[in-house]
């Protein structure tokens, strides 16, 4: 086939098929997704005791707002990279807000903890349920953003996939921040922030796979 | 650059419009562009204008990702770039590079089409939707006209050759993930 008659055979088609927009259907996919990972987390796992008390405390808070913010974040990144050549623009910056404040809590609570309670604080007893819950209240999440991703054009398909990854880990870290009662930075911002790194992990695996076009 | 950026985005604002015309232009006047990129890569000119296609067909099938208040070029040259080093990285692995001597009783009947010429084309065309693997069929193995296949089933010629041509890109795709598999 020439090259002028497949240019004549496109033409013909101007106008692109008219339908959601790669961030509405984005919205609709997380939006889904969402939906299931509450219904698990309200079947399996339910608000700790005291959230109201928990969530006035700036430090219980954190933990809570800033997955919550990172995944706001990372999802609009990986909207962005899935349009060809688009530029991250403020979000990209605004991101680091969130390793930072991590960064900036862990100083605190090591520097506030009596030497003796550190390391009890640090394992805390919950990790065996924490890493497998951000992970488990993920996928759905994960699974609805990827598919609307599908619809874009990544040009780095596993760098998309993971920033998929970090976004629906944040939601999902915010949400099960809510049953969680390990409150000292020194157990969250360590292992929460694990949790978060396997699902990228993840994302970017299934990245390289499904958003190759 | 400024003013092909500027041209090129009028004429794709009024493509989404749909002004065949102007899409038309568009096609025209970046597949030269596409074709640099891509000689850029190859460093020579056989077998590039099947993968300038494969560019013109991508920018087509994902031209909704495109807005309009976005410079028009980054979105291009991305694409392009996408899809050339996808081309490479297919070519390299490419098809199995064999002794003829061995195999010179069975070079007979292999046609010039790549994935058509496939030992296990069969295997492959069941592997992509009943329609599709018919008009591959139809058009590359038996050599019927798009016109003669889009009267059969009822496609315009057009709608017939782009049909074709993306089901060939998959054929190629999927010919090379079985490729890596076997190395793996």
């Amino acid at each position: 086939m020439k090259t002028e008659d497949l240019i004549a055979t496109l033409a013909a088609d101007p106008a692109p098929a008219n339908g959601p927009s790669l961030e509405q259907r984005a919205v609709t996919g997380v939006a889904m997704g969402a939906a299931v990972s509450i219904a698990v987390f309200a079947a399996f796992y339910g608000p700790r005791p005291e959230l109201g008390d928990a969530l006035s405390d700036l430090v219980s808070l954190a933990k809570t707002l800033l997955p919550l913010f990172l995944g706001a974040m990372a999802g609009l990144l990986a909207l962005r990279a899935a349009r060809p050549g688009a530029s991250f623009g403020m979000a990209q910056r605004l991101v680091w807000i969130v390793p930072a404040a991590v960064a900036a809590l862990l100083v605190w609570a090591f520097a506030t903890t009596p030497a003796a309670q550190r390391l009890p604080l640090f394992v805390g007893h919950s990790i065996h349920v924490c890493l497998p819950s951000i992970l488990l209240l993920s996928l759905p999440i994960l699974g609805g953003l990827i598919r609307a991703l599908r619809q874009g054009a990544p040009v780095q398909p596993a760098r998309c996939g993971a920033l998929a990854g970090l976004g629906a880990a944040g939601l999902a870290t915010a949400l099960y921040s809510l049953f969680c009662v390990e409150d000292s930075p020194l157990f969250y911002g360590v292992w929460y922030s694990l949790g978060i790194l396997l699902v990228t992990a993840l994302g970017a695996y299934l990245g390289q796979r499904k958003l190759r076009w | 650059m400024t003013d092909r950026n500027d041209r090129w985005g009028e004429l794709l604002r009024r493509a989404n419009g749909g002004d065949a015309v102007a899409y038309a232009e568009f096609l025209t006047e970046v597949a030269p562009a596409i074709r640099t990129i891509v000689r850029g890569r190859s460093g020579d000119d056989s077998g590039n204008e099947d993968i300038v296609q494969e560019v013109l067909l991508a920018i087509h099938a994902k031209r909704h990702t495109w807005r309009e208040t976005d410079p028009v070029t980054p979105w291009l040259y991305a694409i392009a770039r996408y899809k050339t080093a996808d081309a490479f990285r297919r070519l390299r692995r490419g098809p199995v590079q064999v002794p003829i001597g061995e195999h010179a009783d069975r070079l007979v009947d292999e046609g010039q089409g790549d994935p058509t010429a496939a030992r296990d084309l069969t295997r492959l065309l069941g592997k992509i939707d009943d329609r599709s693997a018919s008009i591959v069929r139809a058009v590359g193995l038996e050599g019927e006209s798009a016109g003669e296949v889009g009267t059969r089933m009822g496609m315009s010629e057009g709608a017939v050759r782009v049909a074709y041509h993306r089901a060939m890109t998959r054929l190629r795709h999927l010919a090379a993930a079985d490729h890596e598999k076997d190395e793996m």
